[in-house]
């Protein structure tokens, strides 16, 4: 075992490997209070990469219904409970956030890498506290779809309201978590193969399965507490999302020789995503590139915040918490930072209004922005606080410089012309 | 009588006494049954390495013992030889995907499949446990003295009615198997203690004695037959043909089970007119059960038609 920094958890932890950072990280944010659950991203990654035989149950994207969806069904729950078990009691944070190496304060709990070795099999230690799911766990992967938490009183199906002066207040809930791999800066994955046949690559740090190698042992699917690698029948051996690497590397023919965003990405209609690269320090936190949007959203806005913190992988993939669902749950999902990134999306600034709009707007990959100041359009008190809307223009890049967005926070409003009245 | 092994059951066994779920697996064979693989993800073409692996799972399949287990198992049902053209045994989703299956062709070829779970490999005892009770059941359906039939569906029954009767029937035939496999000294899946404890619960309507007695009957063997089986099930009370107002028995006019009675002479008269008028052959000593009685009072005491109520 290495000691690594994991700057998300705000520590060194223990990890099989010694610390390898790559020159550029893939990043992704997802603003999960635009997601309408409609898989677009879902079928664009199916019908780019996983539609032969043997990948039939195979999804390395998928949207699920928080809290009771999961595929495989119940994949965090199973995980939380196994630390749970692992560590009674001791899964907490406290500390100061610090940026950059403990922008969410301190975990002073353990990690899937730091209780492995308690967790016992017939073929001894793991190297990643893990579970491997069942052929039914797999199956229905959309199982839950669009079920509601329950009622604050607990009552399967009933919808609870209170306050009826001041109108309806929904006391159930649900979200919508889109997933794929989070090409995680210690991939659990990548620890746990016995062949060595996982590597994430020095340029991207895209973490890749390497099919000569790879003897379908299945050891990743049981360590990955995302469980994002999917064993294929037909071949034996183990498959998982690959970044669509060549319009990463800017090799699609659609892309100009620039880097493009991945095909869940660019395919989501919701505008959810934003996806890019983001320069990396020697010990593994992320370089100051304060006009890189993911940058922004991550460290400057604090909006953006990892999935499962706690498991330890250092998971690239950020999410904007939806802001109508419980912060017990969003703490437990998202860490400690919940409480502040909600609050900020819930009143956002003039700059992080801005950002928001870079998102879906152009399949490139945006490596940097600026932001033209326009005039006030809008004024009004957002649950007892001014909030103050500009009509400001934001700008986007390519890696090469080129300009590859530009747009308003007011979106534009188009009329279509009398010439195409009552036509279809 | 061929038996057959589908490939993914064999791979998951396989997998699963290789990595340590069974013991008892030499080290040595655990190296070679690895080299064996190897050299299967050498071939390229999927179809090729799909049937090299098959080739090389079924031969562990075989040499760790799994495959004999099942045979050993269905030799102690002669039955099933002369009657299936074939015994498959399959991997199944999950707990509740697991139990034997008899299919027949268009051609009346009959073959048994038999669902199982991976992880039962790992233990000879429970899972031979679990292939008596199976194979038992699959002798049943091809023993011509038992008179098996798919058709639980009896006539004037409603799907609730159908649901009740198969899971009864469920439960009064597994208690049967069970009994009878004990008598020839197999071991199964529930001893007398738990399976008397089930019918309880499923027949807990039955006064005590006819309870033990009709269980006595079943784990004896004495109602070895699907026809005395499914009648318990579909009128366990003997209700059927009674016409009436016990607790239970059929409502003459809606045909539902009630527990519920009105007097006939509480109807008011135009109500039981009108029931005579709608069911020509109900006489007042049959009465009616209290939803009819409410709704046909109702009916009778308004101008518009009955349609526009019901």
């Amino acid at each position: 075992m290495s000691n690594v920094l994991n700057w998300q958890l705000g520590r060194d932890m223990e990890y099989p490997y010694a610390a390898a950072y790559p020159d550029r990280q893939f990043a992704f944010v997802f603003n999960l209070n635009r997601c309408i659950g409609c898989q677009s991203c879902t079928m664009a990654c199916k019908s780019t990469w996983t539609f032969n035989k043997g990948q039939e149950a195979m999804w390395w994207n998928n949207v699920e219904t928080k809290p009771y969806g999961g595929y495989p069904h119940h994949w965090d729950v199973k995980l939380l409970d196994l630390l749970g078990q692992a560590n009674p009691g001791g899964q907490t944070w406290n500390g100061e956030p610090r940026d950059l190496t403990a922008p969410y304060g301190q975990f002073k709990g353990k990690t899937i890498f730091e209780v492995a070795k308690t967790n016992i099999s017939p073929e001894g230690a793991q190297r990643a506290l893990g579970y491997l799911p069942t052929d039914e766990e797999w199956a229905a992967p959309n199982r839950f779809e669009d079920n509601p938490s329950a009622s604050e009183k607990g009552r399967k199906g009933q919808m609870a309201f209170s306050g009826g002066e001041l109108g309806p207040q929904h006391k159930t809930w649900f979200f919508y978590l889109a997933r794929l791999c989070n090409h995680c800066s210690y991939p659990a994955c990548l620890a746990a193969c016995p062949r060595n046949a996982i590597y994430k690559r020095p340029e991207d740090g895209i973490v890749l399965v390497d099919q000569e190698r790879c003897r379908g042992y299945r050891k990743c699917m049981e360590a990955c507490p995302y469980k994002k690698t999917h064993y294929r029948g037909t071949t034996r051996t183990t498959e998982k999302c690959i970044g669509c690497f060549p319009r990463v590397e800017g090799r699609d023919p659609q892309s100009g020789g620039v880097p493009m965003q991945t095909r869940c990405m660019a395919a989501c209609v919701g505008h959810i995503r934003l996806h890019g690269l983001v320069q990396m320090n020697a010990d593994g936190t992320w370089k100051e590139d304060r006009q890189h949007p993911l940058y922004y959203l991550v460290h400057v806005a604090k909006v953006a915040l990892p999935l499962y913190p706690q498991f330890g992988t250092e998971p690239n993939g950020y999410y904007i918490p939806p802001r109508w669902v419980p912060l017990e749950y969003l703490r437990q999902m998202f860490g400690p930072g919940a409480d502040a990134a909600v609050e900020r999306y819930a009143h956002p600034d003039r700059e992080l209004l801005a950002v928001l709009q870079l998102f879906g707007k152009d399949a490139r990959m945006c490596f940097r922005y600026e932001i033209k100041p326009g005039p006030k359009i809008f004024e009004t008190t957002i649950r007892g606080k001014k909030f103050e809307l500009f009509d400001d223009t934001i700008i986007g890049y390519a890696k090469n410089g080129t300009r590859i967005v530009e747009t308003k926070v007011e979106e534009p409003l188009h009329v279509r012309g009398t010439q195409h009245a009552n036509s279809i | 009588m061929q038996l057959l092994f589908e490939d993914d059951l064999v791979e998951a066994a396989v997998r699963l006494c290789a990595a340590g779920t069974r013991s008892g697996i030499p080290a040595l064979q655990l190296r070679r049954y690895d080299v064996e693989r190897e050299r299967c993800y050498a071939v390229l073409d999927p179809d090729e390495r799909a049937t090299a692996f098959a080739r090389v799972q079924l031969s562990w399949f075989g040499e760790w013992g799994l495959e004999s287990r099942l045979t050993s198992v269905a030799l102690h049902f002669p039955m099933l030889q002369p009657a299936l053209t074939a015994l498959a045994f399959r991997k199944a989703r999950g707990r509740n995907d697991e139990g034997a299956e008899l299919y027949r062709d268009a051609q009346g070829r009959r073959r048994g499949i038999v669902a199982l779970r991976p992880e039962r490999f790992a233990d000879d005892a429970p899972l031979t446990r679990f292939l008596h009770h199976e194979l038992a059941h699959l002798a049943d359906m091809v023993d011509p003295a038992f008179g098996y039939s798919p058709e639980l569906e009896q006539t004037g029954q409603t799907a609730s009615q159908l649901r009740l009767t198969r899971e009864r029937y469920r439960l009064l035939w597994d208690v049967s198997i069970d009994g009878r496999l004990v008598q020839r000294r197999l071991e199964t899946v529930a001893d007398e203690v738990q399976r008397r404890q089930e019918f309880n619960r499923g027949f807990a309507f039955l006064p005590e004695e006819r309870r033990d007695e009709l269980f006595a009957a079943l784990w004896h063997g004495r109602l070895a037959r699907h026809h005395p089986l499914l009648d318990i099930a579909a009128d366990p009370r003997g209700l059927r043909g009674r016409h009436d107002p016990v607790p239970g028995a059929a409502c003459p006019l809606c045909g539902f089970a009630t527990f519920q009675w009105t007097e006939v002479d509480r109807l008011r008269p135009a109500a039981r007119d009108r029931i005579r008028a709608d069911f020509p052959a109900w006489c007042d000593r049959e009465s009616v059960c209290a939803r009819c009685a409410e709704m046909y009072d109702s009916i009778t005491g308004l101008e518009y038609p009955a349609t526009v109520v019901l």
